[in-house]
């Protein structure tokens, strides 16, 4: 198990969270990059080191040139998709780069083009067992797998229509006191059942957004970062959870097609950080789709398993309740650039100063990130 | 209700059983030749036996929905949403539990799909090719 304590997030940035952009991804990348490289007090030339995303289509070489870095003394690709790529492959590789002495500031840059021609379904097409066999069946889409699932955790645990809105109600009502969100308007049940019906039963509303943005954070050890601006935000706990299943079976042929590696992932980083769930004072969720944050935040410990639809309901999660949850309205509400928007709020309340939406006295959050066929669990603390 | 019309690619022939199931009226699965064992769906490689051989083996027609979701809006390729809405069935044969084949509900005379509902394989023609369906049993 990797010590605790010993590396920080120092800096952090990101680009508009825009329904349809006009940049591509490695400009939203530089922009993102020298925005978290400029939070952090440093200088592109101080950025040693690189964690690049396999999805993202950019080597390290390019970002080094696009930013203006120095010399590259490490770099490395987070081999896992979605969140746990973002917020915790990348967070373990820096860890391990950082305290080996092979870099002392690292980069991790993300950026996604959602409206790219072929959309952000075209991936799944290419697997030759849904080609093969599900797509002619009509079985296809990510809203399609995951409301499949919510029918299958709805039969197993109840779940109300209303129960089921109360989650994107929840990160809506973030959202809104959200400046930089990218859907503010109010969400209560009437507009959640005008929002349209993709696929039952999850409505667009229950689904991430589409978005054009990028996002990015530099990685120091927590030595170096007590000389930086802000207070110093450390990694306490951080687990990576596996199932490995391919991507061509993931949706189908799982014995239990809800289920995500989380429990493996969060029982890492509880050792990790020494704590339990009940000392967290707020959590991001991965949310993709309302089925797969209910699960994530039951497995997370958050409240009971089969328990998520009526723990959003009773409010819990929202501005003023006992345990807040993606607090700048997630990937449903504030922006879906893959798990790295929820980090950087984690980074942003830890560090106090968020005006309307400031959880008081922040010191502990849980970061969820889903990756399809594998989770991580990061736990961040103010020092 | 509508039905999902988009091509069967098989440039691979590793599916090309199922679909010579469907026209012989039957629902067929790969299992390892050699143990038995139901291989689903088909790998290019049998967890720790890269020399296994799969063969095809039909499965009860009757079974039930793992789970279902009724397509509103549709995110194949192209153009399929006067194709909507359709329901997906994820059907588990009697004797093949644990083995997911995806299909449409039929025949469901405004039947509404559940977790658990019994079923039967019917094959149903699309086009130029089949698929599976399932109607309630």
């Amino acid at each position: 198990m990797m010590k605790p304590g010993k590396i920080a997030i120092t800096g952090v940035g990101e680009t508009p969270f825009l329904r349809k952009g006009e940049e591509h991804v490695m400009q939203m990348m530089t922009r993102a990059s020298l925005a978290a490289i400029a939070d952090a007090g440093l200088k592109p030339t101080d950025i040693d080191g690189y964690i690049i995303n396999k999805y993202a289509g950019h080597p390290s070489e390019e970002i080094a040139h696009a930013i203006g870095a120095g010399q590259k003394r490490f770099s490395a690709v987070a081999d896992s998709a979605g969140g746990t790529a973002t917020t915790g492959d990348a967070l373990r590789l820096a860890q391990l780069a950082i305290e080996a002495g092979l870099c002392k500031h690292v980069l991790v840059p993300y950026a996604i083009r959602s409206t790219k021609p072929g959309g952000v379904y075209a991936f799944h097409a290419r697997e030759p067992q849904k080609a093969g066999l599900e797509m002619p069946a009509g079985f296809f889409g990510q809203p399609t797998y995951f409301a499949s699932m919510a029918n299958r955790y709805a039969h197993e645990y109840g779940m109300t229509e209303e129960e089921q809105a109360a989650l994107p109600m929840t990160y809506r009502a973030w959202a809104a006191i959200t400046p930089s969100a990218q859907r503010r308007d109010p969400m209560d049940l009437a507009a959640y059942r005008a929002s349209p019906m993709i696929s039952t039963p999850l409505r667009v509303a229950d689904c991430c957004l589409t978005t054009d943005g990028g996002g990015a954070y530099v990685v120091s050890s927590v030595d170096y970062a007590r000389h930086l601006p802000h207070p110093v935000v450390a990694v306490q706990g951080l687990g990576l959870g596996y199932n490995n299943y391919p991507h061509g079976v993931l949706f189908s042929q799982k014995p239990c097609t809800f289920e995500f590696p989380v429990r493996e992932s969060a029982a890492m980083a509880y050792a990790m950080a020494g704590i339990s769930p009940a000392d967290l004072d707020l959590a991001q969720v991965y949310d993709g789709f309302t089925i797969s944050a209910l699960v994530q935040t039951e497995m997370l410990g958050l409240c009971d398993v089969g328990e998520a639809p009526r723990f959003y309901a009773a409010g819990h999660a929202m501005p003023g309740g006992k345990m807040p949850i993606n607090t700048s309205g997630g990937h449903m509400s504030g922006g879906y650039v893959p798990g790295i928007n929820l980090l950087i709020e984690a980074v942003r309340q830890l560090r106090g100063g968020e005006g309307a939406r400031q959880v008081p006295d922040a010191r502990l959050c849980a970061i969820a990130g889903l990756g399809g066929n594998n989770h991580s669990t990061t736990i961040l603390a103010r020092m | 209700m509508g039905i999902p019309n988009y091509p069967v690619h098989l440039e691979d022939p590793l599916f090309q059983g199922f679909y010579d199931g469907l026209d012989a009226g039957e629902l067929r699965v790969t299992v390892d030749a050699e143990t038995g064992e139901f291989q689903w769906y088909p790998p290019e490689v049998v967890p720790g036996r890269p020399d296994a051989r799969l063969e095809w083996r039909a499965v009860s027609p009757l079974g039930h929905a793992y789970t279902f979701t009724t397509v509103v809006r549709s995110l194949l390729p192209g153009d399929h949403n006067d194709e909507v809405p359709y329901t997906v069935i994820l059907f588990e044969p009697d004797d093949a539990p644990g083995v997911r084949i995806a299909g449409v509900l039929v025949d469901d005379d405004g039947v509404a799909p559940a977790c658990g509902m019994r079923l039967k394989f019917r094959p149903v023609e699309v086009g130029d090719h089949k698929i599976a369906g399932f109607a309630p049993a």
